[in-house]
Order: C-alpha cells, then structure tokens, then sequence
C-alpha cells in the first residue's frame, strides 16, 4: 500500500520520536526519524520528504536553526515545531522561518493528526498551483486543475463546462465522467443554473441528491449522483463557465470546508482560463510577428531579384522588336517573336506586382469611411464581374463608424479580394460584400466580409493562403503576392484578415480594422 | 544634320539595342560604359541627349547628370533603371532629368521620348 505522506520526526528522546513516528504509521504515514537537527537536515538533503514534524530544543544544532536550514535544502517541505518550553517568542520566529504551525508539548496525538494533516493538504494546494503555473499550455493547466479537485475534494467526478463558440455549454475538461450518455445530463443542469441569475451569482451552489432537486425537475440521468457542486466562474462578474464537482458513490455530503477548497479551485481556474487566452492572444502576435518578418526579408529579396532581371529582360525586349522590324510581317517568325515579346510584358507584370510588394511603403493614414472604399472598387471592377456572371450582393451597414486608413491600400485590399472572388467563379455565382460594426469583446472594430459561391478553400492550402508567392492560379494568371500585400497593408493598419469556409461552399475572407 | 544622343550604361546589353533603335532613327549614337566615361563624353556638350542609367559599377547615375547638366544646360537628359525604387531619383534638386524610363523599355519608347524632347 502506497502510504499517504513521507514525515520526518526529528527528536533528541527517542521515546518521543517512537511514539509521533508509531502514531502516525497508524494512520498509514511512512516515517523516519533523526536524532538531531543535523541529521534531519542531513536526511532532508538525501531523500524527499512531504512534512518534518521537529522539536525545537535538542543539542548541537537547535529546531529553529535545522528549520531554516531545511527550508534551503527543500524550500517545498513543510515544518511543524513542537516544544515543551515553547514561549510564544519562539513559536513566532518559527513561523516566520517558515514552519507550518508549533504545537505545545504535551499534545495528544488527535491534535497532532489535525496539524499534519492541515500541513499536508497545504503542501498539496502549492503543488497543484506550482503543476498549474508549470505548465504554459492553458489546456494542460485546466486537465491539472480539474484532475486535482477531484482528489483534493474526494469526489468522483469533476467538469469543466464553458460555453463553446455558438453559445451552448461544451465540456472542456473532465475527470470521472466515463459514461458519454451522462454528459448530457450534466450539460442540462448547467444550462439549468447558467439560465438562473440568482444561481451564478452565488460563489457555491450545492444540490444534495440533484435527482430529487427541483431545480432540475425534469432532467434524466441524475440518479447516480449523490451530491454535485457548482462553482459559477466570472469573468468581469459575468458568468463564463462552471465547475461541476459530484459525488457518487460517497454518502458524506460536501462541508463547508470543502466549499472553501471548492472556491480556491474556482479561483485558480478563473486565473488560468484568463492565462489561456493571454496565450492565445500571445501566439496570434507571435505568428504574425513572423509572418511580418517572412514578408519584409522575401520583400528585399524581390526588390533585388526584380532590378537584377529587368536589364537583360531590357535587352530581350529591345532586340525582339529590332529583329521584329526586319521580319516579314505575315510569316512564322514574326508570330514567335511577337510571343517572345509578350513574355516580356508578362515578366514585366509580374515584377511589378513584386515590386509594389517589396516597397515599404509609407501608409497616409485619415478616416476613411470602409463602405466608400468597398463602393469605389466595385466600381472599379462592376463590368468584369458582368462579363463573368457573377452578381454582386451589397450588404452595407449605414452609419459606420470611420476607421483610421490609407484609402488607396484598402482599395488595394479589396480589388485583391474581389479578384480572388472572381477567379474562383469562372461559370458566375454571387459576390457578397458585408460590412458590420462589432463592438463585442475589447476595442470596436469595423468588420467587412468579402464571399464568393465558389469551391472554398482546403485545409490543406489554408494555412499558406498567406504566403508570398503562394497561388493556386494557373501559370501566368496569379504572382501568389496578392494575398501576401493584403495582409501586410492590413497588419499595418492594426488590424486583422481571416479565411474561412462558408457552410454552403465558397470562401469568405473577414477583415477586421480598428473603429475610430 | 543628324542628332547625337550618348547612352550610358553598363550593361551592354541595353547599350546595343538602344544604339540601334536610334541609329535606326538617324541618331549619331555614343556609348559609354560607365560613370566616368559618361562624363569625359558628354563634358564637352557637343550632344543633344544623353540617355544614362542610374546605376552605374563607378558612380551613380544621378551624380552624372547632375554635372552634366550644369555643364550643358541645353543638353535633354532621360535616366533609366531597372529599380523602381528609384523612381524619386531623377526628380531630385540639381538632377531634373527631362526624361525617365524603367526597364524594360521597348524600342519604341525610347525613339518617341527622345524625338519629343529634342523637337525644336
């Protein structure tokens, strides 16, 4: 049998220690002991242990001293003093080295328990706290969190419930829950309790028998449980989320005392769930940070690569039309040459494109109203989209407010977008342009949605939409720079571009711009 | 009387198909490898153009027509690159190119801005 805790006893009479050490193996701690404060810090050095239970007056080195030098060796261990002489100077500097709590000799050994095992649940709570901040995945530190408070608490089933992207409840981390039919059951209370504000705006909800609890009158699939604990989570005193804590086979009901551990286990979840989307925030900066970075070196790079290539691309050019000068109009060799100089054109085009991409330029930023910008390049590209049967939906929020904008790169943005649209319906379909105010979560933006009816986007190709030099177009009709240009404008702007299927096919591209 | 016009350039290349689109126009046509050659050319002012790319392995085009063209107020002047990022250059204070290319230019481009500078 695994024993509940390692202790050291440390006392010079070995009556004493005999009697501590034989007590607490009773109640299935494994222990040793030392014979003085030099050999406990010895022993604590050379093995692990959870509690040192240790008097204060022995000869050579003294409990306060050992304490302190214990807490070096193992600053994780927990210390309890205990003295026969213990004046109340004493027990404080004890406590301020660091010891868990004194007892006064003579103790009676359910005293003795009730310190230890105090002492031991507190060592648990730092180390579930130091295994939750150990670790920097957020989904990781909530496995931790959920795992811990179903041993801390004894219960037998512990869940994380959050409410997921369209608003219903979703399980995000469980423990105990083996049956998948049982989910349901407890996804209904919650919804139950999330739906009653007088509910969530308690720190603790207990439900003794929830299947007889009227509360959740109608709910099936309750009989195992005995007792359930909710624990609403807040966030800015909203209700995000809940812990749910059951326990089914133990008849004891939850106590006050572990409402308090509940409500410490709420707190760190809470903690950790705003860490999680600190992460999250961190790695969207971090990709586009790199992204930024990937843009501004290929950018040199092209620049370059484009001056090196136009001179000889000159020389083919101007020679071409020489020789085309001299050559028989209605002959062979005049229709290869006349290719030959279309190439160049070709070329030319191309470098173009990765010369406007390369060139940092300077955005003149002014409040510009999205919906002109969209108008303008509509206007723009109305009659190829005629010409191509694709219909244009507007569908124009009024009264937007004005984002802070370079208006000839927006344009640029959306001429891209309408492009990409166009060349993804070649037998027509519809082109729907949205724009919205989105004030939810954090600072206002202005969102403008660009979809089309075509074949959408794979997985596989989304994560590189973005790439320079990525195209999925056929030789000759893309550089692979539009979408690149794109979002670089846009990063520039502070603001942010997304990909994303629409469910009934197509792709939708979601820009979204700081509001003024 | 035939025109002279001066091209300067490094790259060959564009040196030869630029003589001849012009030559074949009736320009009297001067070539210069480089910065230095360009101004030992040109410094006399005996040329109604010179056409000068803007990088050049000695000195930079730029400086180049900007002695020249206080030296020969009357000469028309075109700069040629392949760098669009120097599409400012031949507007700088003292510089004033009449002219600007960017490569690839076709024949024709260069024979049409020429005559319509030197058009008297």
């Amino acid at each position: 049998m695994t024993s509940k805790a390692n202790i050291l006893v440390v006392d010079d009479e070995p009556q004493i220690a005999d009697m501590i050490s034989s007590a607490l193996q009773l109640y299935g701690y494994a222990v040793q002991t030392a014979m003085d404060g030099e050999q406990g810090v010895a022993k604590v050095g050379a093995n692990k242990y959870d509690l040192a239970i240790m008097d204060i007056q022995m000869p050579g080195m003294d409990g306060i001293t050992a304490l302190g030098e214990m807490k070096k060796v193992d600053p994780e261990i927990e210390v309890i003093i205990a003295t026969g002489h213990g004046t109340m100077g004493t027990a404080i500097e004890s406590l301020r080295k660091g010891a868990f709590d004194y007892l006064h000799k003579p103790f009676e050994i359910k005293e003795l328990l009730k310190v230890v095992e105090r002492a031991l649940e507190k060592r648990k709570f730092n180390d579930i706290t130091r295994a939750i901040f150990s670790t920097v995945k957020p989904e990781e530190q909530l496995r931790v969190i959920i795992d811990s408070v179903t041993r801390i608490l004894k219960a037998e089933e512990s869940l994380l419930v959050l409410p997921g992207r369209d608003g219903k409840l979703y399980i995000a981390v469980s423990d105990g829950l083996e049956d998948p039919g049982a989910a349901a059951s407890r996804l209904e209370m919650c919804s139950r309790l999330m739906g009653a504000p007088v509910e969530t705006a308690k720190s603790a909800v207990l439900s003794e028998n929830p299947a007889g609890d009227k509360r959740f009158a109608g709910v099936s699939g309750l009989g195992d449980l005995k007792s359930s604990l909710f624990l609403p989570l807040r966030e800015d005193n909203k209700p995000v989320g809940l812990i749910v804590i059951s326990r089914l086979e133990d008849e004891t009901y939850f106590t006050e005392d572990d409402m308090q551990r509940a409500r410490i286990f709420a707190s760190l979840v809470s903690l950790a769930l705003r860490n999680s989307s600190l992460y999250r925030q961190l790695q969207e900066t971090q990709g586009q940070l790199i992204q930024a970075e990937k843009m501004s070196a290929l950018g040199q790079l092209a620049g370059g690569l484009a001056h090196e290539i136009n001179n000889p691309l000159s020389g083919i050019l101007g020679l071409t039309q020489l020789v085309m000068e001299n050559t028989d109009k209605a002959g062979q060799n005049y229709a290869d040459l006349k290719d030959i100089e279309k190439a160049v054109f070709r070329c030319k085009k191309i470098i173009v494109s990765l010369l406007s991409f390369s060139r940092q330029e300077k955005t003149h930023l002014e409040p510009v109203n999205l919906n002109e910008a969209v108008e303008e390049t509509l206007t723009l590209c109305a009659r190829q989209m005629e010409l191509q049967h694709i219909k244009i939906n507007r569908q124009l929020a009024p009264g937007l407010p004005m984002v802070n904008a370079d208006f000839q790169q927006l344009m640029q943005v959306f001429l891209n977008l309408f492009t990409n649209a166009r060349d993804a319906m070649p037998d027509g379909g519809e082109l729907t342009i949205s724009t919205a105010l989105d004030g939810n979560g954090g600072r206002p933006a202005v969102v403008a949605e660009v979809s089309d009816t075509g074949g959408g986007i794979s997985p596989e190709i989304a994560g590189r939409l973005f790439d320079p030099f990525f195209t999925t177009k056929a030789v000759g009709k893309g550089t692979g720079l539009g979408l690149s240009v794109c979002l670089g404008i846009i990063n520039r702007h502070n603001g942010g571009i997304k990909v994303s299927n629409r469910p009934g096919g197509g792709s939708a591209f979601t820009i979204n711009l700081p509001a003024l | 009387m035939s025109k002279k016009v001066l091209i300067a350039d490094d790259e060959e290349l564009v040196r030869n198909y630029v003589r001849r689109a012009l030559a074949g126009r009736g320009w009297e046509v001067t070539e210069a490898a480089n910065g230095t050659q360009a101004l030992e050319l040109a410094g006399s002012c005996g040329l109604d153009a010179l056409v000068c790319d803007l990088k050049m392995p000695d000195m930079r085009g730029e400086e180049v027509i900007k002695r020249v063209r206080q030296a020969c107020p009357a000469m028309k002047i075109i700069a040629i690159t392949g760098s669009v990022s120097d599409i400012r250059a031949p507007l700088a204070p003292g510089v004033q190119a009449d002219g600007f290319l960017i490569k690839p230019f076709g024949i024709d481009e260069i024979r049409d801005l020429l005559e319509k500078l030197t058009k008297t």
